[in-house]
């Protein structure tokens, strides 16, 4: 009980100056018999990029599906608690779930490029929400989404070719240029380095970073130097509880939690 | 001696065999201190090897030879001016002969003996006739020492079969026994063997496929002599008569078109009720049902695909059918104020929905996998840029999925024109051509069965359209599932 | 509490500036789309329901057959003395038992036997297969003879029918198969309690009959029966040591890139197709008899290998390859792994896609017509040589004749095949679930 407010309170206690986009309190997740997370409590803020780490299993991506609520798509997953976007509960039914994901898009770690062209992957999203009055427009959104993702010059020859022939990293930002394509309001990633080669990675790094000036991002990660490179604030996960939340740099140069210590010092992991 | 006993000779030989080689192996293992290379057991395999293979070979190659040699041998005998008198062709004489010689091996002992070159005829099928062998009329002395020839022929093939057969399972047993010996390689023999059969097991496959078209290609070259293949493929009017046997007057008309748009017409209304009902099922079951009801949905739309063709040829018949007529009886009264009916029991929509319930399950769980195995990260990212489930499936899911659909559709559709016994009883057998679908329509398969079953003439046009029926059919769905499984093959590639 | 009047007025922002995404449309066609599935699946369960109602509704009544009983009096005018049945049976073979039949039920129902129209129409009543079941008891027990004694007789199908109450009794009495005077007897013989619907044993044991009501399914479960053991004894080991060459054995080549191609092709030729195959090479070549349930096996069993090898290679492959690796790193060979390890755990695969194989092939029809077993068979086939029919045949030989009372036979029988093929797959779900292994 104790250690829960602790938690709840490291969760809540960043950086007041900073205004919140979105809040989480006491999150849970059950599949089926198994709890995955055990309350989560966390403040995520506007326009900053923060970095869920924390050893395999301990709940990190759980607690990012719940965010745009991609865990409706699990059967067996059970959500409680309560998370808000700009204060509006997003499990409430007042909510619409499609409306969600379209103001909190998601990039997944695998990249997964719809089996279209790079056109019509990144047209994917605003057609479906209407967002496009007309060709030229659309046309506009690809192409911005593209530039936002760093990804129209290697390829504005060649919208038309599939989006699967491209590179491990190109269709990773391929992915992303896809999620802004919609304007969410938050991007959720999920490790989305974790399957490209470090020259790739440092690109969508790059990208991570510039993004911020528009979105809210919140990122889960495996590496902590990527964290510690892309990110203002850091929390760290252990078995489906909140071990530790604070500025990336001060996570990183003296964290309280000794399960924090021992992680970044690679103790496990 | 009766194939099986000597089939049960050999068994017995190489089983004997097989103990005293395990005994000779044990012994050797114990009184030589050099170890045996591979186990008793595999010592014992190897002799039982030597003693069946080779003999069992020798067998199936006399059983299959001797019958040849000895009818090229009487056939030769038939005298030629003697035949041409009595109207028979050599094959009906041969007939004769053979049943008359196999008459011989039925008498007893002591009756057989009294039978010679010089009996007529007539006196030996009195002696068959008391023991219960019927004999055909057209049967001519000349033919009576050609009989007891062949009888003898016969006796005598067996004789020596059995005997070699015997003595090479005794000689290969104890050829392999001498081999016995520590560093023989007993294993790996036997293992060399295993493999062969499993090679010989896995060739049936390739077997019967060459069986399926050598066995229609003669039969299909024969009828194309009599019947020009134009005549066939363009002709519009099927009316085979069946001639009596003998009398050379037309064969009637072998037109296959008719046949072949009643098959295409049934298929596609089939198809057409179908295809849209068991897509959506699969989607739903793939992509909103619960678990739960899935597991019992399933199931039970499987049971569709586990009941026998005949069952839904007999509910077509008495039920389907008769609804249908009934119906439109009441539609045209109501309508009309005639009461009589449009759509005939028999028809093609009658054999086309019937057919396509039969399909439902075939194309949902086919449809089904394939939409199971499009990956869920796929999915994931049109859920995460918020597409709502159906958007997702129409927009990423079944483009996704399109060619295995596509091929699931083929090898649907090659079912579909290859299934016989719903619209035998439901098509019914007029070889229309026309364009209502309420009127009754044949199909391919419906004269093959028609065409074979009764009593049969191997030489007849009307027998041996049969084959070319079967042959056209085989290519038209070997195109297909070739095609679909090439279509498989590249979409797997795609996801692997 | 500031918290939440902080989000609140957040909360207001975020909605001034929500977009419209066309969410109620979606919605709508996201519904529409869902009910299109439902629809989809419930017509299909539909058809399933009619279906099964179909023919149970029609074929449960073929379970029961009205039977009479009949005081027989097995008179020596007619059957001889015992003695002289002693000398020479042929006269017992040969007498009119039908007559005794009709006799006694005349007695029974009071008629003057004076009266023909009467005392014939009395005996239509009776079913002519009395003749064999009459002669069964006579040759049984020749004390019966001077006796007389109860005995229960098939009624005709007429009558069989008339009780099931399977004629429209309102319509005129000459258009209908049963008269007026007909009904009377039955009347009076449901007033004496000598008529009864007993249990059917007759359709199990029963051959080939023009007549519904004696006309069985003997000789067709015993026909299928053969053909089954053919098919497991022949398709099961061909099968199964095909599938693990090609699974474990096999170099990947052209050759065995052809097997694969021509496995799964085989496994969608049309049914026929092999008919045609075994008519051509089993009847015509190789001189097997037609009509014999041995070419009927032969053929169901090429058409039976595919299903056995695809089910057998899934099973194959399920078992993780670290089972191989732990044997041969022990030394043993490549065929002992594959026999000693692999073989085994794959065994509850292999049987479940053996039975589902089976059950397919117990269903099939088409090849069957075409290598002739569409015969008339009285008499049970004693090997797999002798002429026989299968169970799907006779359904079609049935499906095709006129009388109502077959009508009833051809679902009763139908729903005989199903209880068959019912049982085959629910061993064979019932197999997997209790031997399925997860790894």
């Amino acid at each position: 009980m104790e250690n829960m407010q602790a938690t709840f309170n490291k969760g809540r206690a960043v950086q007041a100056a900073i205004p919140i986009k979105m809040t989480s309190r006491d999150v849970t997740v059950h599949y089926g018999q198994k709890q995955a997370l055990n309350g989560i409590t966390l403040d995520i803020p506007e326009r900053q990029v923060t970095a869920l780490i924390g050893p395999s299993g301990c709940g990190k991506s759980t607690y990012l599906r719940c965010l745009n609520r991609m865990n409706d798509t699990i059967d067996s997953a059970k959500v409680g608690g309560e998370i808000r976007l700009d204060g509006e509960d997003v499990y409430d039914s007042a909510i619409d779930v499609v409306e969600l994901r379209a103001r909190v898009g998601m990039v997944f770690q695998k990249p997964n490029p719809f089996p279209k062209s790079i056109y019509d992957n990144v047209a994917y999203g605003p057609k479906i929400h209407g967002l496009a009055r007309n060709k030229d427009e659309l046309d506009e959104i690809v192409h911005i989404s593209l530039r936002k993702a760093g990804l129209y010059k290697e390829v504005h020859d060649r919208l038309d070719e599939p989006g699967t022939g491209l590179s491990g990293g190109q269709q990773q930002r391929l992915c992303i240029a896809r999620a802004i394509a919609v304007s969410p309001e938050v991007i959720l990633m999920d490790e989305p380095c974790s399957a490209l080669d470090p020259i790739a990675t440092a690109t969508v790094e790059e990208l991570i970073d510039e993004l911020r000036e528009n979105f809210t991002i919140v990122i889960v990660t495996h590496s902590m130097q990527q964290a510690a490179r892309v990110s203002q604030l850091t929390a760290m996960f252990h078995l489906g509880d909140l071990a530790e939340v604070g500025p990336t740099e001060k996570m990183f140069s003296n964290p309280d939690d000794k399960r924090t210590q021992d992680y970044i010092t690679g103790r496990f992991g | 001696m009766s194939t099986p006993t000597i089939l049960l000779i050999v068994f017995a030989i190489s089983l004997i065999g097989a103990v005293m080689a395990y005994r000779r192996a044990s012994t050797l293992a114990a009184a030589q201190a050099t170890q045996l290379h591979s186990r008793p057991v595999y010592h014992a395999s190897y002799v039982a090897c030597w003693a069946t293979i080779p003999s069992l070979l020798l067998l199936a190659a006399w059983l299959i030879t001797a019958p040849i040699l000895i009818s090229t041998d009487i056939r030769a005998k038939i005298p030629e001016e003697t035949l041409a008198q009595s109207e028979l062709t050599e094959g009906l004489a041969y007939g004769i002969v053979e049943s008359l010689g196999s008459g011989l091996r039925v008498l007893p002992a002591d009756e057989r003996e009294t039978v010679t070159d010089q009996t007529p005829v007539k006196d030996l099928s009195a002696l068959l006739r008391k023991r219960g062998v019927p004999v055909a009329s057209a049967g001519a002395d000349w033919m009576v020492p050609l009989a007891v020839e062949l009888n003898a022929l016969q006796v005598i093939s067996r004789w020596v079969m059995t005997i070699a057969v015997i003595v090479l399972a005794g000689f290969g047993a104890g050829w392999g026994y001498k081999k016995i010996a520590p560093r023989l390689r007993a294993r790996n023999s036997v293992e060399g063997v295993v493999r062969g059969a499993l090679i010989a097991a896995s060739s049936i496959a390739i077997l019967t496929t060459i069986g399926i078209v050598f066995s229609m290609l003669f039969e299909t070259v024969d009828f194309f002599s009599r019947i020009s293949p134009a005549e066939f493929f363009f002709g519009t009017v099927w009316e085979p008569r069946f001639s009596a046997a003998g009398s050379t007057g037309s064969a009637g008309s072998f037109g296959f078109i008719p046949l072949l748009a009643g098959t295409l017409y049934i298929g596609a209304v089939a198809m057409l009720i179908a295809v849209p009902i068991g897509l959506f099922a699969a989607i739903y079951m793939a992509e909103y049902a619960k678990n739960r009801s899935r597991s019992v949905v399933k199931p039970l739309l499987e049971v569709l695909a586990g009941i026998p063709t005949i069952v839904y040829g007999f509910f077509a018949l008495v039920t389907v059918g008769p609804f249908l007529r009934d119906l439109s009886t009441e539609i045209n009264g109501l309508v009309t104020g005639n009461y009589s009916s449009f759509i005939q029991a028999q028809s093609v929509l009658t054999a086309g929905l019937v057919m396509a319930i039969m399909l439902i399950p075939f194309v949902s769980s086919l449809s089904d996998d394939i939409i199971t195995s499009v990956p869920r990260s796929l999915r994931d990212g049109s859920l995460g840029l918020g597409a709502t489930r159906s958007e997702t499936i129409k927009k990423v899911v079944l483009p996704a999925a399109l060619p295995g659909i596509v091929s699931a559709l083929l090898l649907t559709a090659s079912r579909a024109i290859g299934e016989t016994m719903i619209v035998v009883l439901a098509a019914g057998v007029a070889a229309n051509l026309t364009l209502d679908p309420f009127q009754p329509m044949t199909t391919i398969t419906v004269k093959i069965v028609a065409q074979l079953t009764g009593d049969l003439e191997f030489d007849s046009p009307q027998t041996l359209v049969a084959f070319a029926l079967g042959m056209t059919l085989f290519v038209i769905t070997l195109c297909l599932n070739i095609y679909a499984l090439y279509i498989v093959r590249k979409y797997k590639e795609q996801y692997e | 509490m500031s918290d939440a009047t902080a989000s609140g007025i957040a909360s207001a922002a975020a909605r001034s500036n929500r977009r419209d995404i066309g969410i109620k449309r979606r919605y709508a066609a996201e519904r529409r789309f869902k009910a299109y599935g439902i629809i989809a699946i419930g017509i299909g369960l539909c058809f399933l329901a009619i279906l099964l109602w179909s023919i149970i509704s029609k074929g449960y009544t073929a379970f029961w057959q009205t039977e009479i009983r009949v005081p027989i009096t097995f008179s020596e005018q007619i059957l001889g003395t015992p003695e002289d049945a002693l000398k020479s049976e042929t006269k017992l073979m040969m007498a009119n038992y039908p007559r005794i039949a009709r006799d006694g039920l005349v007695k029974l129902l009071d008629i003057d036997p004076s009266n023909r129209k009467a005392v014939t129409a009395a005996g239509k009543l009776i079913s002519s297969g009395t003749r064999v079941a009459l002669r069964d008891i006579v040759l049984k027990d020749l004390s019966v003879i001077g006796t007389t004694q109860d005995v229960w007789l098939y009624a005709s199908s007429e009558l069989d029918s008339a009780m099931k109450g399977q004629y429209d009794l309102s319509v005129p009495e000459n258009r209908r198969p049963i008269s007026d005077q007909q009904l009377q007897f039955i009347a009076k013989l449901k007033a004496d309690g000598a008529i009864a619907q007993r249990f059917n044993w007759g359709l199990f044991t029963f051959g080939a009959s023009s007549r519904a009501e004696t006309a069985g399914l003997g000789v067709a479960i015993i026909g299928s029966f053969y053909m089954m053991l053919i098919v497991l004894a022949l398709a099961l080991p061909i099968g199964v040591a095909a599938s693990i060459y090609l699974e474990e054995f096999a170099p990947k080549n052209k050759f065995t890139d052809l097997i694969e191609v021509n496995i799964n092709n085989l496994a969608a030729v049309p049914s026929i197709v092999f008919g045609l195959l075994g008519l051509a090479v089993f009847i015509n070549w190789f001189g097997l008899p037609r009509s014999a349930s041995l070419v009927g096996g032969l053929v169901l069993t090429l058409m039976t290998l595919p299903t056995i090898i695809i089910a057998t290679r899934a099973a194959l492959r399920a078992v993780p390859p670290s089972i191989r690796w732990a044997a041969l790193g022990l030394g043993a060979s490549k065929t002992q792994t594959v026999f000693h390890h692999v073989l085994p755990l794959a065994a509850p695969g292999i049987l479940t896609g053996t039975i589902i194989g089976l059950a397919q092939a117990l269903g099939e029809t088409a090849p069957l017509l075409l290598i002739g077993m569409v015969a008339f068979v009285v008499n049970d086939p004693a090997t797999p040589m002798d002429p026989a029919t299968a169970l799907p045949v006779q359904i079609y030989m049935w499906a095709n004749e006129a009388e109502r009372a077959f009508a009833e036979r051809t679902s009763g029988a139908i729903i005989i095949l199903l209880a068959f093929l019912a049982i085959m797959n629910l061993t064979a779900i019932f197999l997997r679930r209790r031997f399925e292994r997860r790894w």
